[in-house]
């Protein structure tokens, strides 16, 4: 048998994404090798349940119990804002900050739920399209367009009024609080090189609540890039693979001085590293449209090695939206954020660390950040930025059909065999395997 | 059956709205009476001569967007419009050397190819997909808002006829229009262009009369919104009315009077009068009622809902929902009286570049920290300007010899830490001439005279809530069928008989009148 057709599929990048497209497809009977380095740290974000149901995984396993209380604040004056699973706690806590606020948490987490809902229908699909002509296509947008009906009106002018606000609005509608807006208004900017007070942050929370139960505005974590790494039925080799592709078709992958050949490829990898090699056989406009992907990285991660014990699962520094705009403030002038905000989630002895805006990482950050936590600098450990963790920001005008670039939301792309399905398509970064998943299906159906 | 006292329609406010709605109902046969509360017709588009023999358009400054339609269904130049072509705009440097765009497009290129060839490559195909957008969205201004949470058949069917003009508008434009309604103008002009004072000077246009900077998602649309101006079938040809924009008012104003319709200065109206739910005329602040068939407000819907009628005559969550619409006003104006023109260092002396604009957006940082003041409640320290000499187009606004200056300014909060007083209005004024003095060394000894004109007082003087200039900013969550209210951008209001008409409904402000003509023709359809 020659080496030619050993494989139907080869999977660039062995993350979340990636492994999920290749359990698809291996489960169609394709003979798929992954190539990628598995990340072993926890994934986040929502694993939506089809996967768990296709891929009969279990979900006491993958799923990490999410803490209780879900977040803790330190306050200004001392003591601390924690927030609860259970509404009722939540309010009893908030009550002791703000009356009025408390007054209105349930209300705002209900309604929050219902939207987040809406984006959970939109993410487990292709992006719907909007320039279609098929009758299938069609049907599907006016089933979309009537689940948003079915759940009313205030539902839909939810919908059309929030999405496009900005998150500093939003919880100014809501609540007083500036330790509550603050913990609350911090997702809102997750890895976007923007504030709180930027059209499209609201947006923005709401995709990092899909998943969440109601009054939990933190994602779910899981453990799917290590189950699925360590799952048979998928070939996994370590390296870092280009993709070879003559006459604008996909023929294989080149690991090292290796030259592996199969008809199919996807690529979760960034899609501008992806296309970088294959530019001489994409068009202009194609190239322009990736090269204009915003994808400023702007989060630094990292580590703190804990010595004894904390008394939190999450902590979040993040005091009021202020203190998130003028954190932004900095970066917006290429600077890192002199009072930045740092959020720790515990696991295993250790903090992982989300700290923004960071364009760069440098030991003052991580001296800033030891104080911020309370620890010693030595045993902060900050990663040196490896592009955008979603290879393109949450921006209005880089999801949905827009997403990777406009035109191609659709996994496919200009080079033929070649197809993407990592974080920077549709529904992007922060939902786990949902793009592997949609990439998988429409393969499936066009191969 | 209805005295004959009664008026077909009340229209309340004489801004370039209010004037419009009324003249458009007049001509179609109606009674009509226009209610100002101040000595003259206008609202903020009026010209007042501050200073004894020099003019001033006091707060607005340009025309370019007023629908071409209005101006030939008025006939406004028969009733003395006329504008006067502002040809170009030069933005001095922190250098030295400057940027301008002249009338002449060629011209333009070619200084445009001084900073950056590529960008001269650009520029024509940017001011092509610019042109074709603005085209597309025309339509879109001169339509009723449909509203996508209704079920009501003719909603769906103008939902659909909307679907579809975007549809074939092709894959690619489609694009574009997504990209600049969620966009930020730095990042939409990133796409394109390499000169920073290029993206400063055209990203400047994208902030006016918001409270958001250049690096602000959103602002993408209001460079298009400025786009779609239209004299003469020139798009984005900025013009000067002769006389000021008081003089479109009063030409708008001329035309309502010749179709009949009855003008009253000096009007201040206290209150909507509401019977059963529906508006039965006005009450003057004299104590004098007025009644009419329908009551049209010109207001800001804050004005319009929350100060003409009382809370219990409205719907709880509608009353929740103009509430939280957004004001916000963020710029001011000065308005000066010169002995003789300013000399710009980058280009010295007095020429043809004083007959167009001066916009001070040195580069995109200069105007993305002028906004960071605003954002934590201070006045730009350095603002973002844009420079006119109306004297210099329109030699009757000044003594022979001597000139007007306006100054548009941003940004100006509104809500400024500690509030406006006297002495912060003149540290404001003072922040103005002295960055222009920084351009124009010399400048300030050529000032006789200043007024200094910030959001409190734009509020005062015009009833603009917060002294915004566009009766609530142009924010995506505040447009089309959502300007002022969900379920209520179609110029009717919960009040049966009551009607809007004023830059807070779709599509929003910039002396367009299109609001106006949109709520006269909804008016009539009712059957008024």
């Amino acid at each position: 048998m020659s080496a030619a057709n050993r494989w139907d599929a080869i999977v660039v990048g062995a993350d979340v994404n990636g492994l999920v497209a290749a359990q698809y497809l291996a489960r169609a009977g394709r003979r798929v090798l992954v190539v990628g380095d598995a990340d072993a740290r926890v994934d986040i974000g929502w694993v939506p349940p089809p996967i768990t149901r296709e891929l009969k995984l279990d979900v006491e396993v993958i799923g990490l119990a999410q803490a209780d209380p879900w977040i803790v604040a330190p306050l200004d004056g001392g003591g601390r804002l924690e927030l609860w699973r259970d509404i009722a706690k939540s309010v009893e806590a908030i009550r002791r900050v703000s009356p009025a606020d408390a007054g209105k948490w349930a209300e705002f987490s209900t309604r929050m739920r219902r939207l987040a809902g809406v984006l959970e229908a939109l993410y487990v699909e292709a992006a719907p399209d909007i320039e279609t002509r098929e009758i299938g296509e069609l049907l599907h947008l006016a089933r979309v367009g009537l689940h948003v009906r079915r759940l009313g009106k205030q539902t839909m002018i939810d919908l059309l009024r929030i999405l496009p606000m900005s998150i500093a609005e939003l919880l100014d509608d809501w609540f007083e609080n500036d330790a509550l807006k603050g913990l609350l208004g911090a997702v809102g900017v997750w890895h976007l090189r923007q504030g709180p007070r930027a059209a499209g942050t609201a947006f923005n929370f709401l995709h990092h609540h899909v998943g969440s139960r109601t009054g939990v505005f933190r994602p779910p974590r899981s453990r799917l890039t290590q189950t699925l790494a360590a799952r048979p039925g998928v070939e996994l080799r370590r390296g870092v693979a280009t993709i070879v592709a003559t006459g604008g078709r996909a023929t294989g992958v080149r690991l090292g001085n290796e030259e592996i050949a199969a008809p199919l490829v996807v690529s979760s990898a960034d899609p501008r590293t992806t296309f970088e090699h294959l530019e001489p056989q994409l068009d202009a406009e194609f190239v322009r449209a990736v090269g204009n992907i915003k994808r400023r990285s702007i989060v630094a991660r990292g580590t703190v090695q804990l010595e004894r014990p904390v008394d939190f699962t999450t902590l979040c520094v993040a005091p009021s939206l202020d203190h998130l705009e003028r954190a932004h403030d900095d970066a917006k002038y290429g600077r890192i954020s002199a009072g930045p905000y740092v959020e720790a989630v515990a696991t295993d002895g250790r903090l992982d660390l989300h700290v923004q805006y960071a364009p760069t990482a440098d030991q003052a950050l991580a001296e800033r950040v030891a104080e911020t936590l309370g620890v010693s600098a030595g045993q902060v450990r900050l990663e040196p930025q490896a592009g955008h963790l979603y290879h393109g920001e949450l921006t209005l005008d880089q999801i949905l059909f827009m997403r990777p670039v406009p035109g191609w939301s659709r996994y496919r792309t200009p080079i033929e065999g070649l197809y993407l399905c990592g974080p920077g398509t549709h529904p992007g970064g922060g939902i786990a395997g949902a793009a592997g998943r949609n990439a998988a299906r429409v393969i499936l159906k066009e191969t | 059956m209805a005295s004959p006292r009664t008026y077909d329609a009340i229209i309340i406010g004489g801004g370039h709205n209010g004037l419009v709605t009324a003249a458009y109902l007049a001509r179609a046969g109606k009674k009509v009476v226009v209610l100002e509360k101040r000595p003259r017709v206008g609202g903020a588009a009026v010209t007042e001569e501050i200073f004894p023999g020099f003019k001033f358009t006091m707060f607005s400054y340009v025309v370019s967007l007023l629908r071409p339609e209005i101006i030939r269904d008025l006939d406004l130049p028969r009733h003395g419009l006329h504008v006067l072509p502002l040809e170009s705009t030069v933005t001095p440097m922190e250098n030295g050397d400057y940027f301008a765009a002249w009338g002449d497009h060629d011209e333009t290129r070619r200084e445009l190819y001084r900073h950056s060839p590529r960008d001269a490559e650009a520029y024509d195909e940017y001011g092509r997909l610019m042109h074709f957008m603005a085209q597309a969205v025309k339509p879109i201004l001169a339509m009723v808002p449909p509203d996508p949470t209704s079920f009501d058949p003719r909603d769906l069917f103008a939902l659909l006829r909307l679907g579809k003009h975007f549809r074939g508008l092709g894959a690619e434009r489609l694009h574009a229009l997504m990209k600049l309604m969620t966009m930020s103008s730095a990042d939409f002009l990133d796409e394109w262009f390499e000169t920073d004072v290029l993206k400063a000077t055209k990203s400047a246009s994208g902030i006016i009369g918001t409270f958001l900077g250049p690096r602000s998602p959103g602002t993408a649309y209001v460079l298009l919104h400025h786009y779609m101006g239209e004299l003469d079938g020139v798009f984005r040809a900025w013009g000067f009315a002769k006389g000021g924009t008081g003089a479109v008012s009063e030409s708008i104003a001329s035309a309502a009077r010749g179709f009949g319709a009855e003008i009253r200065c000096d009007a201040p109206v206290a209150r909507v009068l509401v019977k059963g739910g529906r508006a039965t005329g006005v009450a003057l602040e004299n104590g004098d009622e007025i009644a009419g068939k329908v009551v049209v407000s010109g207001l800001d819907p804050r004005r319009s809902f929350l100060d003409l009628i009382e809370e219990k005559d409205l719907p709880g969550d509608f009353v929740a929902d103009i509430k939280r619409f957004k004001f916000r006003g963020s710029s001011g104006k000065v308005n000066l009286a010169l002995d003789a023109l300013p000399s710009f260092t980058c280009m010295p002396g007095i020429g043809r570049q004083h007959r167009g604009a001066f916009s001070i957006s040195p580069s995109l940082e200069y105007v993305e920290r002028a906004y960071d003041d605003a954002k934590y409640g201070e006045f730009s320290r350095r603002p973002y300007m844009d420079i006119v000499f109306p004297s210099m187009i329109d030699p009757g606004m000044a003594p022979p010899g001597k000139h007007v200056m306006s100054i548009f300014v941003q940004y100006a909060p509104y809500n400024l830490n500690g509030g406006w007083t006297d002495a912060k209005r003149e540290a404001f004024g003072d922040a103005v001439v002295n960055t222009v003095e920084g351009f124009a060394p010399g400048f300030k000894s050529r000032i006789l005279h200043r007024q200094v004109i910030t959001p409190l007082d734009i509020e005062r003087i015009t009833g603009l809530s917060e002294g915004n200039i566009f009766q609530g900013e142009l924010a995506l969550h505040q447009l089309f069928f959502m300007r002022p209210a969900a379920g209520w951008a179609k110029f009717r209001t919960p009040v049966r008989a009551y009607y809007q008409c004023g830059a807070g409904t779709h599509p929003g402000g910039g002396i367009m009148g299109a609001s106006g003509r949109l709520a006269a023709l909804a008016i009539l359809g009712d059957g008024v």
